[in-house]
């Protein structure tokens, strides 16, 4: 094949993936008024372009409704999950304070504390420890761990909708 | 001229704003309104990519409430059809992957797919073809490569540009280009020889 029109049908090619220069596809123009097999080539390239268009795929009349009810779905899901969620970040700031705060009154007030109930300091750390902070520790260790657990239980349950 | 395209423009971007703003919402009106708008888009794009029929209204549902569930990811700065596209390429390549246990990670060209399987049944494109011209090429279609014939669609059909082309597919824009092109060249010779 002549290298011209070689590189003249590869600037047909540009131009039709993307488009070229002004100034190319100028003289793509003129080299196209004199060059019979380049002008075959942009036809036939354009045919291809046109045949393309000629597809009309069947589209199931019910699909859309399918699709509508699966977005419900999942929409009522997430947003099912949405309060719980803020329940859990409530709780576990909850938690935090309580944790914090029985700290806060052992150092702070444990002395005070320990002399008006007559009772050591070990003793009334011991029992802040066992009935405050350790359980709000649980708390705040064990929450954040059931949205994850709640969310693969809703993936569960999706599965099997 | 240039204010029509700078009308166009800002519409556009007022457009995909909107939606943006719907799909963050987790609006299932505006959700409703696009599957509408684009399902037939969706149900063509995938048949070109995967050249089966079978599947496709699984993954279409499953291209929708991967939107639904990822929204928030589209920020609305550009046409909202590559953003559609490249998430319903990704679920048909993951469905690929479970299905026949390929490794693409492993391919030189990113994002290859593999070959529309051979069946006994008529292709879509046969199914689908409308004209004389589509009756030619329905054949070639179907064994054309995949990447070829998605590039084609997504040209010629989709009107994408380059850039946007290579977005969905995750391949350099040369690479996109010569994929267009070695499609042409493989359908052309069904036309030719003929007077224009």
């Amino acid at each position: 094949m002549n290298i011209d029109h070689e590189s003249f049908q590869h600037m047909i090619d540009e131009s039709l993936a993307g488009g070229i220069s002004a100034e190319r596809e100028k003289s793509l123009r003129d080299h196209l008024h004199t060059c019979a097999p380049c002008q075959e080539y942009l036809s036939a390239s354009n045919k291809v372009i046109a045949g393309l268009g000629g597809f009309s795929f069947e589209v199931d009349s019910t699909l859309n409704d399918r699709v509508f009810a699966a977005l419900r779905l999942r929409a009522q899901q997430v947003q099912a999950a949405q309060p719980r969620r803020r329940q859990w970040v409530l709780i576990s700031l909850a938690a935090v304070v309580l944790t914090m705060g029985g700290s806060f009154v052992d150092l702070r007030f444990g002395d005070l504390i320990a002399s008006v109930f007559d009772i050591q300091r070990t003793q009334l750390q011991h029992g802040l420890l066992a009935f405050w902070i350790v359980p709000s520790l649980c708390v705040l260790l064990l929450f954040p761990l059931l949205p994850l657990l709640s969310k693969a239980g809703t993936r569960r349950q999706g599965r099997i909708l | 001229m240039f204010e029509d395209e700078l009308i166009s423009r800002t519409s556009m971007q007022s457009d995909t704003q909107q939606i943006a703003l719907g799909l963050r919402q987790g609006d299932l009106a505006v959700l409703e309104a696009l599957v509408e708008q684009y399902q037939y888009r969706l149900v063509r794009y995938l048949i070109y990519l995967l050249g089966r029929r079978d599947g496709v209204d699984d993954l279409v549902q499953e291209t929708w409430l991967r939107v639904l569930e990822r929204g928030s990811s589209y920020d609305g700065h550009s046409r909202f059809e590559p953003w559609l596209f490249r998430v319903a390429r990704n679920i048909a390549l993951d469905a690929m992957r479970k299905r026949q246990n390929l490794s693409l990670d492993s391919d030189d060209d990113d994002g290859r797919l593999p070959p529309s399987p051979a069946s006994m049944e008529p292709s879509p494109f046969t199914l689908a073809s409308r004209t004389e011209d589509a009756d030619r090429l329905a054949h070639s279609l179907q064994t054309l490569d995949p990447v070829h014939r998605e590039a084609l669609v997504l040209r010629f059909q989709e009107d994408l540009s380059l850039q946007e082309i290579s977005a969905i597919v995750g391949a350099p824009v040369s690479t996109v280009a010569s994929r267009i092109y070695r499609g042409l060249a493989t359908l052309r010779p069904q036309f030719e020889g003929e007077t224009a």
